[in-house]
């Protein structure tokens, strides 16, 4: 066999692709990274980062004729807006297809950094009731590792993104090597203490965020400037993505070769010695076919696109899909079922305001369903992000009136308001997944993934329950809620879509090992959210990423020892 | 994909706008000659959105919304179905109403309005003083806001309005505040009554 090319190909960009790369160069290892998108070069390129309303074309709402034409999904996502549509999708360039009576918004990022350039930033800890939560009621796989097994990969990878937050010593949500927090406001620290004073157990606490309160010189990083205009692409490096943080760290080591506008579109597989050997894409450049070997690939193409390159990479010696020996592939795919569970007047603070746009909300953790099974009609976790803020000239859209008086009163700082939307875990099923659409292909003939997927009677239980007492803290906390929901947002509307090449025990019934390494093919490693056995209620990249480090170390480690 | 080909792919915008940003003329205001046959307005019309949207926001010790040429940025939203005002309307079956649909089930909004406004003056309203003129729109604004109307026209033009206003330079950095770059956060600070609001916190003009 001729010598690989390169010890490792990563896959994908970004946020668990830029740490794939990074700690694989570190440890001195020749990584090629391919990227399917453009270049964004860090700085230079975050075009509309200083742009105001009146600098754009449409004042920051967008071309919603555009829109409806070309980003019919990601034009749904919150922070999908002039100023950052760049950063996402072309949907009719970049089609996928959903089942029969399935909905499901899939937001994407294509390009260098990929949704590390447009992510919420929340960074949460998982916890045994996560990890041991397939164990416990029955649904999906036992996760083949713990909160101890990942404990000290949160800590690296915090300490290295820099994740500002407060420790509240709560057993569900397990602090970590925290920046200073940001503050509550006015509002978000009255009700803290009263959940404190009328609900044990129950804790409103500022987000855990990916974004800096102190700046990493050694990174070239500043301090948040309370801008929270993120997803169009920080200067100040200030929050986690990776072209402010792993990208020049892999760069730093001379080891890293970065492909961008490379679709990859299969992964080649040796039966003789049952490795992977490299990979081929299609680059969008030249409209050219090429191919890379190495020793060693990391998948991090995002959690369904993982899926649909391992479907996609079929060989005799793997007709159902690469690594698919269980059959599994693919199946089980979760994303949060969330809702705006409660949104209420906040009286009582008029002579207060903020000054700032804090990129963050305050959190409510879960507190359900852990030492006592308390979840009515559902075994699994509810939380809760959102936060207090007070309206500003958006609200005249509600208003009667016309004219000076009218103009006067819409002048002036809106009424304080507090919501709260609920997050919860998500049920693995076998009957939502991914498959290859066995008709359509996109435009360079591959085809096409495949969603099935619904929420089931435990999300609609939980969320249930959620908007009951989203709705009584916030009345305890003398709020006038106004309305709340108890039906979750399509699937995909958490952005927490994962799953798919699940990790467990048993290589019959599951894709990955506890190293996040195929069970079948020693030297392939899926470290995105596609190896997820569960979904907790809390957001999961940070997991991922220390999952990613973990991955890393232990191939760096199998490689040295000559077992892969 | 480059960044050269996302803007070239706005049709009717493109180069109009990078030229009206060099030479400093809102974008929305030279972008009406590009707009298809169906979508420009009359003469008329297009003088009664600016003076209704001077009557929304007249001029006080800031500028009024025509004053910074928020009639045009309406025409330019309609046209491009901002905030939904392309979608097959719910208002539709309101009898005087379903003469201004489009057969794809959307309104012709200035259409509508023109004929609303005209109808409430009882006669050419542009004709009439600027004092029977708001008490005209006010009328309008009073029923659209009325229990069980909210799907009236009249909402979804005043907030294409409040949008153009508050999103223009002198709405959303004089009459309110703007500051892109606040450098530090501060959640409890003492609010003086007839304090400005930001137009530049981005939550709150999501949520607020």
């Amino acid at each position: 066999m001729n010598t690989p090319e390169f010890d490792v190909i990563v896959v994908g960009s970004g946020i668990t692709g830029g740490w794939a790369a990074k700690e694989l160069t570190e440890a001195g290892l020749r990584v090629l990274m391919i990227e399917r998108g453009r270049k964004i070069e860090h700085q230079v390129d975050y075009e509309t980062e200083t742009k105001a309303p009146w600098d754009m074309p449409f004042r920051g709402l967008g071309d919603a004729e555009l829109y409806r034409e070309e980003y019919p999904v990601q034009a749904l996502n919150r922070h999908f807006t002039e100023f950052t549509q760049g950063h996402f999708v072309n949907d009719a360039e970049n089609p996928y297809a959903t089942a029969p009576g399935s909905d499901f918004t899939w937001f994407r990022s294509y390009q260098l950094g990929g949704r590390s350039l447009t992510w919420g930033r929340q960074s949460y800890r998982w916890s045994d009731y996560d990890f041991g939560a397939n164990k416990r009621d029955g649904h999906g796989t036992d996760w083949p590792i713990r909160y101890a097994d990942l404990a000290p990969w949160y800590d690296k990878v915090e300490e290295f993104i820099g994740v500002s937050g407060a420790a509240e010593g709560l057993k569900q949500l397990p602090d970590g090597k925290f920046q200073p927090p940001m503050a509550l406001n006015v509002v978000e620290q009255h009700v803290r203490g009263v959940l404190a004073e009328r609900y044990p157990g129950r804790v409103l606490t500022i987000g855990r965020t990916a974004n800096l309160t102190e700046p990493k010189p050694d990174q070239g990083r500043g301090a948040c400037h309370s801008r929270s205009i993120c997803a169009r692409g920080c200067s100040y490096g200030a929050y986690f993505s990776t072209q402010s943080s792993t990208l020049p760290a892999a760069k730093k080591t001379g080891r890293l070769t970065l492909i961008t506008d490379a679709i990859v579109e299969k992964i080649d597989y040796d039966p003789a010695t049952k490795r992977v050997t490299g990979v081929r894409w299609f680059d969008t450049t030249d409209n050219t076919r090429k191919q890379a070997t190495a020793r060693i690939v990391f998948l991090n193409a995002g959690s369904f696109n993982s899926n649909h390159l391992l479907l996609n990479s079929t060989s005799e010696a793997m007709p159902h899909g690469l690594a698919n020996g269980s059959g599994v592939l693919g199946t089980h795919i979760m994303d949060h079922a969330n809702t705006l569970s409660a949104a209420a007047m906040m009286p009582g603070f008029e002579g207060h305001t903020s000054f700032g746009n804090r990129p963050t909300g305050a959190i409510i953790p879960r507190y359900r369903n852990m030492d006592v099974m308390d979840g009515i009609g559902h075994t699994r976790g509810f939380s809760f992000q959102g936060g207090a803020l007070q309206s500003t000239w958006t609200r005249a859209k509600r208003e009667a009136g016309i004219g000076e008086d009218y103009k006067a009163r819409m002048r002036e700082v809106g009424p304080w308001r507090m919501v709260l939307v609920g997050f919860a875990d998500c049920v693995p099923r076998v009957t939502n997944r991914l498959t290859l659409d066995p008709v359509k292909t996109d435009a360079h003939g591959i085809p096409q993934l495949n969603v099935a997927f619904a929420f089931g009677k435990e999300e609609m239980a939980a969320l249930a329950q959620a908007k009951a007492e989203a709705s009584e803290m916030l009345t305890a906390a003398g709020g006038q809620v106004m309305f709340g929901f108890d039906r979750p947002g399509p699937g995909g509307t958490a952005i927490h879509e994962m799953g798919g090449a699940r990790m467990g025990w048993d290589p019959a019934t599951s894709v990955l090992n506890r190293w996040s390494q195929a069970h079948q093919i020693a030297n392939l490693f899926v470290t995105d959210g596609a190896q997820m056995s569960s979904s907790a209620c809390q957001n999961p990249s940070l997991t991922y990423m220390a999952l990613t480090a973990r991955a890393a170390d232990a191939a760096v480690t199998m490689l040295k020892e000559g077992k892969i | 994909m480059s960044e050269a080909k996302q803007w070239n792919r706005r049709e009717l915008i493109g180069g109009i706008a990078l030229l009206a940003a060099a030479i400093g003329v809102p974008a929305a205001v030279v972008s009406l000659s590009a707009l298809s046959p169906d979508d420009a307005p009359t003469d008329r019309q297009r003088a009664i959105i600016t003076a209704a949207s001077q009557h929304v926001i007249p001029r006080t010790a800031t500028p009024g919304a025509a004053d910074v040429g928020v009639g045009d940025f309406v025409i330019l939203a309609l046209a491009h179905g901002l905030d939904g005002t392309r979608a097959p309307s719910g208002a539709a079956g309101m009898p005087q109403v379903a003469r201004f649909q489009r057969p794809d089930g959307s309104l012709r909004f200035l259409d509508w309005l023109e004929d609303a406004l005209d109808a409430r003056g009882r006669s050419d309203w542009l004709a009439r003083t600027p004092a029977e003129q708001s008490a005209a729109l006010a009328r309008l604004d009073a029923e659209a806001f009325a229990q069980g109307a909210d799907k009236h026209p009249w909402r979804a033009i005043k907030a294409l309005i409040l949008t153009g206003y508050y999103t223009s330079q002198a709405g959303g950095s004089r009459e309110l505040r703007y500051v892109l770059d606040p450098g530090r956060y501060d959640g409890d600070v003492p609010l003086a009554p007839h304090t400005p609001a930001f137009s530049s916190d981005w939550s709150a003009v999501d949520f607020g």
